[in-house]
């Protein structure tokens, strides 16, 4: 399969092409093509494409998935609405 | 292992040293890390760039980093634009004392300039200026993509035959007779001629350990936020005087929110729920519409603060070879391009060429000489 026609991230748009150049140009641990490609940076925060991006990376070193290891999740999982978070006590609540 | 120069840390800092050191020939370089590139401060910050400080030193050291940052925009494919810096004041004695500071920076070459809240909202569209007074304007100001602006360099090197020693921690500067001849790290000992040490808050045990000096540094804990990507509303960076909070949206589209909660130094901030809650009441004063946005991810960090809120950057006249470069306060990733420079010149022994950078010499801390800001606020 054409790896310019294979999406790796939908929510930022990376191929498979992407990804294989940003590994030749140096890019070789997670947390590096994760900044350079913006894999996992989007709504999805990753769990859709980080675990493939590891195991591809994995294979393609020679390594195992746990040496290329998976970045942080950070909060919150899934994006929340901004309104959520609106409060009358906020002064008093946040110092 | 041998080298030339081990750099202790593959921060932004760390590696636009490298990287100056590079271009003029010098490349016998290994950076060791204790983590992976950028895993501090610089993958973790606010990407703002101005030079609308309050003292010569950060002044002519941001001015020479602003005529950077677009050559290396340009050389390394960093997403760069000087989109400015509005901050916003509510408060009448807010905008008095900040005349003072505009005219502090309009002597020394830094056109900020006082705006009305009716020059505001054409600055910041959509923005609600009701409760305004007024506010400061630094058309010179602008932001980066930290990612790029590190990665790029970093690969750059790379390929010029600068090493990099990933998840490696390193304990301590190896000193003979008044000279720094490596560093011992948990993986064995590296042989160098040089020594530079820009680890950020980790430069603080380092030092400690290496020459019995305490440079005073303290570690502030952040937090920042930012949402989903959106198209472009509003390009300068805004500060809520009052707040101390900043609202910015990053090239990529995102609204980045930053700002600080009541808590104590030197201690792993954690994530917490009053965080959002700051932010999003700050800026939907003047957003109404940030209601409807949705955050994506929420972080902390932390600024690395010295005595006088101003970097340690040079060698040190007690002992030969050893170099330090932290300690930024908040402004590391803004003056990188600057500081590599000047690393770079200090190091191949030369004399920097940025005026009043002597004045940020480490020793100063030991001598109690500090850093004293002209322009006074309050």
């Amino acid at each position: 399969m054409d790896p310019r026609k294979v999406i790796v991230c939908r929510c930022e748009n990376v191929t498979l092409a992407d990804l294989e150049e940003a590994i030749e140009k140096g890019y070789r641990d997670l947390e590096s093509l994760k900044r350079y490609l913006r894999i996992g940076m989007g709504p999805c925060q990753g769990m859709h494409c980080l675990l493939f991006t590891a195991k591809y990376l994995a294979r393609k070193l020679g390594k195992s998935v746990e040496e290329v290891y998976l970045p942080r999740n950070r909060v919150p999982l899934n994006p929340v609405p901004a309104r959520y978070f609106i409060r009358r006590d906020w002064r008093e609540m946040t110092g | 292992m041998k080298t030339g120069l081990v750099i202790i840390g593959a921060g932004i800092i760390g590696v636009m040293t490298a990287l100056n050191l590079v271009e003029k020939g010098y490349r016998d370089i290994m950076i060791v890390e204790k983590k992976y590139p950028g895993s501090g401060g610089s993958f973790r910050c606010a990407t703002g760039i101005r030079a609308s400080f309050t003292s010569l030193e950060h002044v002519e050291l941001m001015k020479r980093s602003i005529q950077l940052w677009p050559i290396l925009s340009e050389k390394y494919n960093i997403p760069y634009a000087r989109h400015g810096y509005v901050w916003l004041f509510t408060r009448e004695e807010d905008l008095e004392m900040f005349r003072c500071i505009v005219d502090f920076h309009n002597k020394n070459g830094v056109p900020t300039r006082i705006v009305s809240p009716e020059e505001i909202a054409e600055l910041v569209p959509t923005i609600k200026t009701d409760q305004l007074v007024g506010g400061v304007y630094d058309p010179l100001a602008g932001k980066a993509s930290c990612f790029k602006a590190l990665l790029n360099p970093l690969a750059y090197i790379i390929r010029k035959g600068v090493k990099l020693v990933e998840s490696t921690t390193v304990y301590k500067v190896l000193i003979e007779s008044g000279r720094a001849r490596g560093v011992l790290t948990d993986k064995g000992v590296i042989e160098a001629d040089k020594v530079l040490v820009a680890a950020g808050y980790g430069s603080k045990e380092i030092l400690r350990e290496s020459i019995g000096v305490d440079f005073g540094l303290r570690n502030i804990p952040k937090h920042a936020l930012i949402t989903e990507g959106y198209q472009r509303v509003f390009k300068p960076l805004l500060i809520d005087w009052e707040t101390s909070s900043y609202i910015v949206q990053v090239l990529h589209g995102g609204f980045l929110i930053g700002s600080s909660l009541p808590e104590e130094p030197d201690k792993p901030p954690r994530s917490r729920l009053e965080y959002p809650v700051k932010a999003v009441n700050v800026w939907i004063r003047y957003f109404p519409w940030l209601a409807y946005t949705n955050i994506m991810r929420y972080w902390t960090g932390y600024y690395v603060m010295t005595p006088d809120h101003h970097p340690l950057i040079g060698p040190l006249s007690t002992v030969e070879n050893l170099y330090i470069a932290t300690g930024f306060s908040g402004h590391g990733f803004m003056m990188s391009p600057a500081v590599g420079e000047v690393m770079a010149d200090y190091i191949l022994g030369e004399k920097p060429g940025i005026p009043y950078v002597e004045h940020l010499l480490p020793d100063r801390i030991i001598k109690g000489r500090l850093v004293k800001e002209i322009a006074v606020f309050g």
